[in-house]
């Protein structure tokens, strides 16, 4: 990262790849080697992508961290730079600085133990840093459960990743929709109806969650009926992070910023924390 | 900190060369209620004798209410500039003990976890001279604990009517006083005098606010809905309250393009966490919707969020916010209607 924290460092779009009608897959790498060799980031961080002549916005990073070679970011054109962002062709250079965030994924805390992953939409993206981390170190730890809900089939976000994870048989994914298809065989509802199903110990598992804000009320509500910890249970939370370093203040959480204390959350650390969740 | 002394006429002499040789910023009296701190050519602008407090806070001179921090040139090559900032020394002077400790604070916050050099730039050639004065009515900077300055200036006066009491507090201070001041050191009279200054302005304070129990009570109250409308139900969501806090540090970011759809400009200016899209995210969520939740928020970042982080409460009590408030917000009223609320276990 460039001394002045708000300067970005150029970067280029390498690979774009459209995977819903509303969401698109960016590989990026530092236009600088060297840089690109020091971008070391954790499962939960985010950077702060730049489109020229638009602004900047936060997007966590999706791809896996021992990955030195790109990095990635899965993207909903639902604002203005993310939009703009979409009309972006490959090789287009963007802006990043990051990355950012001190709170990350129970990576080293996990170990050992079990991984429970919930996401709802979008929010499979931030997971998948760490979903990724796991399946290098499988071995690292226990069972592996992701439970993912998606609108309708269509925007099933991550489709050759669900069919990789259904080929191994050291992962159990169970994928549900609001609204099915004709064609679709699986799940039906929202997620959280999946979560009574889980046969991990609570005192053994680590669970992750990310999902639009009205999900986490839900989800914590189910967990908790099954025992599960509350300093187990990590959250990614969104907020207006628009400079990243903890001074513009916008990602206010209560007491906590999600840029520097966040993103990732353990429950524990927000369960009194107003307005949080 | 050394401790000297300043005849009347040796500090209009003293003021006046600083003048001469400084971008000297000073109060000024912008119109029969109002002051402000502007650049000053001549002692006979300088009013340090204001009783309210002046309607902007000394933020603006290290912390300007827009600024550009980065430039771009599109093309077949994208250049990124960061702005470098190239100040000159400035005299910053005639601010009281409550403002230098909103510098203090935000000395601290910029430099917190990652170190803001737009800030520091400016922060690093300010020469800060202090000036101490009777507390204005909005005033309540004793009860903040914020009512007398440790550090964090150059020098600070007091006015003891024949001469000035004078603490130096940096080696840049000492070396003014020697160039500029026909000066000698304090003796036991005048720190006698000095003190017997600092019991009665101690006294002088009619504004007074528990801060100390306001810690628990907030989150006691804080779900209580009657009672955050009572207070927020004036409210404009103006942000007066935030522009003319000396503590006040949020800002929003924003790129502008020039005509020629090739330069771009990345700034920032001051927000508010009162304006309604403060907490606003893409896709259309608010996560603080009502202007209770904006009001309860401010409260919680002013009077509380910082005791966690710096040992130290945002809130310097200077009473800018309460003269600003065009609804009648009185924080500490309000600070006192929590304690209050709390103590006599009313449901409001």
């Amino acid at each position: 990262m460039k001394n002045n924290i708000y300067e970005p460092e150029l970067a280029k779009i390498t690979r774009i790849e459209t995977v819903t009608p509303s969401e698109k897959i960016f590989d990026i790498t530092f236009v600088d080697e060297n840089v690109q060799k020091n971008f070391n980031f954790l499962p939960g961080q985010f950077v702060e992508l730049t489109v020229f002549g638009v602004g900047e916005a936060p997007f966590s990073i999706t791809s896996n961290p021992n990955n030195k070679a790109k990095f990635q970011l899965c993207i909903r054109a639902v604002g203005s730079v993310s939009k703009a962002l979409h009309s972006l062709k490959e090789g287009a250079k963007v802006g990043i600085r990051g990355p950012f965030g001190n709170g990350t994924f129970p990576y080293e805390q996990a170990k050992g133990h079990n991984v429970l992953a919930i996401a709802g939409g979008l929010g499979l993206a931030p997971l998948m840093s760490f979903i990724r981390y796991i399946m290098d170190y499988r071995d690292r730890y226990k069972n592996l459960m992701i439970i993912y809900g998606a609108v309708n089939p269509t925007n099933i976000l991550y489709k050759n990743d669900i069919a990789y994870w259904n080929s191994r048989d050291d992962i159990s994914v169970c994928v549900t929709v609001d609204n099915p298809d004709d064609k679709w065989t699986g799940e039906i509802g929202v997620c959280t109806k999946l979560i009574p199903r889980v046969n991990f110990k609570p005192d053994d598992t680590y669970t992750i969650v990310c999902g639009p804000p009205v999900m986490y009320k839900y989800v914590i509500q189910e967990l908790e009926k099954k025992n599960f910890q509350e300093d187990k249970i990590f959250l990614s939370l969104e907020r207006r992070m628009e400079c990243g370093v903890g001074k513009c203040n916008h990602c206010h959480i209560g007491d906590k910023l999600a840029c520097v204390d966040g993103p990732v959350f353990s429950l524990w650390d927000i369960r009194n924390l107003k307005e949080a969740i | 900190m050394l401790y000297k002394v300043l005849k009347k006429d040796d500090y209009e002499k003293f003021v006046k060369s600083l003048i001469n040789d400084f971008e000297f910023i000073g109060p000024v009296k912008k119109d029969s209620v109002t002051h402000d701190f502007v650049r000053i050519n001549s002692f006979d602008q300088l009013d340090t004798n204001y009783k309210k407090t002046t309607i902007a806070p000394a933020k603006k001179v290290l912390y300007p209410s827009k600024e550009t921090l980065i430039k771009y040139e599109l093309g077949q090559e994208i250049k990124i500039n960061a702005e470098k900032l190239d100040e000159n020394e400035k005299i910053l002077f005639g601010i009281d003990a409550c403002d230098v400790n909103g510098l203090n604070f935000l000395d601290k916050f910029f430099s917190t976890d990652l170190v803001d050099d737009y800030y520091f730039e400016r922060r690093k050639k300010l020469i800060v001279i202090g000036l101490d004065r009777m507390p204005s009515e909005t005033n309540f900077s004793l009860s903040m604990g914020k009512e007398f300055a440790k550090d964090g200036f150059d020098l600070f006066l007091t006015d003891l009517k024949d001469r000035f009491f004078v603490r130096v507090g940096s080696l840049r201070g000492h070396q003014l006083l020697q160039k500029y001041a026909n000066f000698s050191d304090a003796t036991s009279k005048d720190f006698k005098d000095y003190n017997k200054y600092m019991d009665d302005y101690r006294n002088s304070f009619k504004l007074k606010v528990d801060i100390n129990n306001f810690y628990d009570n907030f989150e006691q109250i804080y779900d209580n809905d009657k009672f955050w409308e009572k207070i927020a139900k004036d409210c404009y969501s103006c942000g007066s309250c935030c522009l003319v806090c000396p503590t006040c540090f949020c800002f929003n970011v924003r790129d502008d393009m020039e005509l020629n759809l090739k330069n771009g400009n990345r700034i920032r200016e001051w927000d508010s966490c009162m304006i309604p899209d403060y907490g606003l995210v893409a896709g259309g969520h608010n996560f603080r919707p009502t202007k209770e939740n904006r009001l309860k928020q401010r409260y919680r970042c002013k009077l509380k969020t910082f005791s966690d982080k710096f040992g130290t409460n945002a809130c310097v009590g200077c009473g800018r916010c309460i003269e600003a408030c065009l609804a009648k917000i009185n924080i500490a009223e309000d600070i006192n209607a929590v304690n209050n609320a709390v103590k006599k276990e009313v449901n409001v």
